[in-house]
């Protein structure tokens, strides 16, 4: 069966290539013989692509140790669907998923664009198939699921504790669907250059492809959060790992180009801005995955030292080079049709913040590979962390909370004093409000209280404008007041799909500022029927026990919580010894209110049979993960717009 | 071309900004790599204050206050060895021999390294020698 395994994807690896060079003479001939078969090329390498998964799948479920990746990452007590998903546990694994996923792109893009006749698609299946080669490659010569053992040991090593969670069953496909989805704005660019296209109309398509894989990538990173903070236990869930940076760095950009791209297609525009743009958010999303993966820094998540690191940065460097000679080349096609009338007006704040995001994304990406840079530049190898971090980002993220209440109220092209004045001077009212009431609740500092008038200003330019849509309509229609914001929305998804992700945003940042900046502490040791006292809580052990679960023996306390004075709930942080690997995996007990989490941790249990308790208070919490929702909520609502270039959005002259 | 103008002095702005963020971060934030010997044979207090340091728990060090929390060892890199102080819950996969990386403040006077940050790396095992050779 292994062999079969190895097979398909060397025959994906062949398909590939034949792809890129019977589209390449295709395009160059002109004939649609070669176009055809190039086309089912890349289907077929979906289909080999699947059937190498459902091989390794099939040997993870019946525990198959004489593969070397099913000894490394299961063992016979390992629960099923932990099996199943360790498919992605290691790196072998974790490429065969981007390849499933990548092809899967590639065979959903031939599918939706079944109809079109027009080459340019056939392009963009090429640069989607060279991509391809890549990871087929990669998977067939370099980094290959399917070794077999000399010795088959009688049983495996076991998942690694930490992947033993359910948000890590599906993290990692939600993420990839993000990452790897940038593949298709990439080649959709490329095509572009290769082919000397003009027109707007590939850049709605691409927006499209853009917004859903950015929507991905964004859960994904959300889930990533969530599990750092139920699997790692130190009270957080971001703290500014390389790792976690390699994801945010692509979903930055992709921000940054979802909102220059309507200056493309309202202006014409920014046009190398745009294309620079969609072609870094896939450079970085592929360095991502080589961040996770080669071991080049110490991170949580780097599991192992591996070998396909120069492999994933020769891959960057080629990629990066062509698509830098493809914009230099096709100059002539992106040179703008329009220059900027005004900086106070919408372009002018779109392009403040296409600067800011990508100010944000140096920033990151300086501060994550910074010991590798110092090295190179002055010869000591310098780290920074978290600190940076907030020093650095804390600032420009709080600027760009504070253009998203301005931007959208700006109208394009120049801005008249009364207009500022009209959209103005309600959400900046109600920002000092907001902050006015914030000081008695202890909020100090400037940028908390920046952060609490930015999100009452931008929540309150969004309801506006909402209303004034909902005016505008007025005569128009009638009704109940929940039907009309319905049917306004569905007028523009696009639009107001944006105030709602908008929207969404501001309740991530107050998450965010609660929980980091009003977290409070609490730890001892605690005898049965002792109590610790954190803010309102009171928590009182009630004993501690063992048992056994499947693959796993717990050691639980159990505490009794009490808030002001009332009993509220009894939780259980526990220990966990894991058979395979003899090493205690700390679980953590989390009661949840809308308002604030309490986080308990069991650092053990002492000699004198008093358990050792640390205790959190994280407020708003649950915001971050309520932001992210409405965050999703507002890109499917964007994504099910349909129409293309509407009549009021045709290009300004 | 007026606008042409502001558009640059803006942009100079936003780069200048986030340029003086990124330097006195670094300044103010950064650690310097160290290893353990470099640290451990330096016979005068150091400059900088900040350090990070790559080593191995040097096996029967740890000494571990759970009640503290308060977790102190030394770490080695085969050939020095240097103290180590942190307070926190000890690192589920802390143990003896385990690869660890640690942040923190360096003070002469008590020859430790105060961490703030401790980090374990993952135990290799997970992905892993001991399984033998592939097949041929």
């Amino acid at each position: 069966m292994s062999e079969l395994g190895r097979l398909s994807l060397l025959l994906g690896f062949a398909c590939s290539l034949f792809a890129v060079g019977s589209i390449a003479w295709g395009l160059r001939t002109g004939l649609s013989g070669p176009l055809r078969g190039g086309r089912r090329a890349v289907w077929a390498v979906c289909g080999l692509t699947v059937l190498a998964v459902i091989l390794l799948e099939r040997a993870l479920l019946a525990r198959d140790m004489s593969y070397r990746y099913v000894a490394e990452h299961t063992s016979k007590d390992l629960p099923l669907h932990y099996a199943f998903t360790s498919l992605w546990a290691g790196q072998e694994g974790s490429l065969l998923l981007w390849l499933l996923i990548l092809s899967a792109y590639g065979s959903a893009f031939l599918f939706a664009y079944r109809k079109r006749l027009d080459p340019f698609y056939d392009a963009v299946a090429m640069v989607i198939a060279a991509v391809m080669v890549f990871f087929t490659g990669l998977l067939s010569f370099v980094s290959s699921p399917f070794r077999i053992l000399a010795t088959p040991p009688p049983d495996g090593m076991g998942l690694n504790p930490l992947l033993q969670d359910p948000g890590m069953m599906i993290h990692p496909p939600i993420l990839y669907t993000g990452y790897v989805g940038f593949v298709v704005p990439f080649a959709f660019a490329m095509a572009v250059l290769l082919l000397n296209r003009s027109g707007t109309r590939w850049i709605e398509e691409v927006r499209r492809w853009t917004l859903f894989c950015w929507g991905f990538l964004g859960v994904g990173i959300l889930l990533g959060a969530r599990w750092a903070y139920i699997e790692l236990g130190w009270g957080g869930y971001w703290g500014w790992d390389p790792v976690e940076n390699a994801s945010l760095m692509p979903w930055l950009v992709g921000t940054g180009f979802l909102h220059s791209v309507m200056i493309e297609q309202r202006r014409g525009m920014l046009k190398t801005w745009n294309i620079t743009l969609i072609a870094l958010t896939f450079l970085l999303s592929m360095f991502g995955t080589f961040l996770t993966r080669s071991g080049v820094l110490t991170s949580v998540h780097s599991f192992a030292e591996s070998n396909i690191g120069p492999w994933f940065l020769g891959f960057i460097l080629i990629a990066a080079t062509a698509a830098t000679a493809l914009i230099l080349y096709r100059k002539a096609l992106l040179e703008s049709e329009n220059r900027m009338d005004a900086i106070v007006s919408r372009e002018g704040s779109f392009l403040f913040n296409n600067v800011l995001f990508v100010a944000l994304t140096f920033a990151t990406f300086l501060g994550t590979t910074f010991p590798v840079l110092s090295e190179a530049v002055t010869g000591t190898k310098i780290s920074v962390s978290a600190p940076f971090f907030n020093r650095v980002n804390v600032p420009i993220a709080l600027t760009l909370l504070l253009l998203t209440g301005a931007g959208p109220v700006l109208s394009w092209k120049r801005v008249t004093a009364s207009v500022l004045k009209r959209n103005f001077v309600l959400p900046a009212f109600l920002g000092v409000i907001a902050v006015l009431v914030a000081l008695p609740f202890g909020a100090t500092g400037v940028y908390p209280l920046v952060c609490i008038f930015g999100a009452a200003f931008v929540i309150t330019t969004i309801v506006m404008g909402f209303a004034r849509g909902i005016q505008a309509r007025k005569s128009a229609e009638t009704g109940a007041l929940p039907g009309q914001v319905v049917s306004l929305v569905q007028k523009n998804k696009r639009r107001y799909g944006g105030y709602i992700v908008h929207a969404g945003m501001v309740v991530i940042f107050l998450g965010v500022l609660g929980s980091s900046v009003f977290q409070k502490e609490a730890h001892g040791p605690l005898r049965n029927g002792e109590s610790l006292k954190l803010g309102p809580y009171a928590l009182t052990l009630r004993g501690v026990t063992d048992h056994q679960r499947q693959n796993a023996s717990l050691t639980t306390a159990i505490v009794d919580v009490q808030r002001d004075g009332k009993f509220v709930a009894t939780e259980h942080p526990s220990k966990a010894f894991y058979s395979k690997s003899q090493q205690p995996m700390t679980e953590v007990a989390l009661h949840t209110t809308p308002m604030e989490d309490l986080y308990l941790i069991l650092g053990g249990v002492n000699e004198d049979g008093s358990a050792s308790i640390q205790a959190y208070i994280n407020p708003l919490v649950s915001f971050v993960w309520v932001g992210g929702l409405i965050m999703v909520f507002g890109t499917l609502i964007a994504l099910s717009d349909r129409m293309r270039l509407r009549r009021e959005e045709k290009p300004v002259p | 071309m007026g606008n042409r103008v502001r558009l640059a002095v803006l942009s100079l702005v936003v780069i200048a900004a986030v340029g003086y963020l990124i330097l006195t971060g670094v300044k103010q934030t950064g650690m310097q790599y160290m290893t353990v010997t470099e640290l451990a044979r330096l016979d005068h207090a150091p400059k900088a204050e900040g350090f990070r340091l790559d080593g191995v728990v040097a096996p029967g060090s740890v000494v571990y206050d759970q009640r503290e929390p308060k977790l102190q060892f030394k770490m080695t890199d085969g050939k020095e060895k240097i103290a180590v102080v942190y307070d926190g819950l000890m690192p589920d996969a802390f143990a003896d021999g385990r690869e660890v990386v640690v942040e923190g403040a360096y003070r002469h006077g008590d020859r430790a390294l105060y961490a703030s940050k401790l980090v374990t790396k993952c135990p290799s095992k997970y992905e892993a020698k001991g399984l033998g050779k592939d097949k041929s």
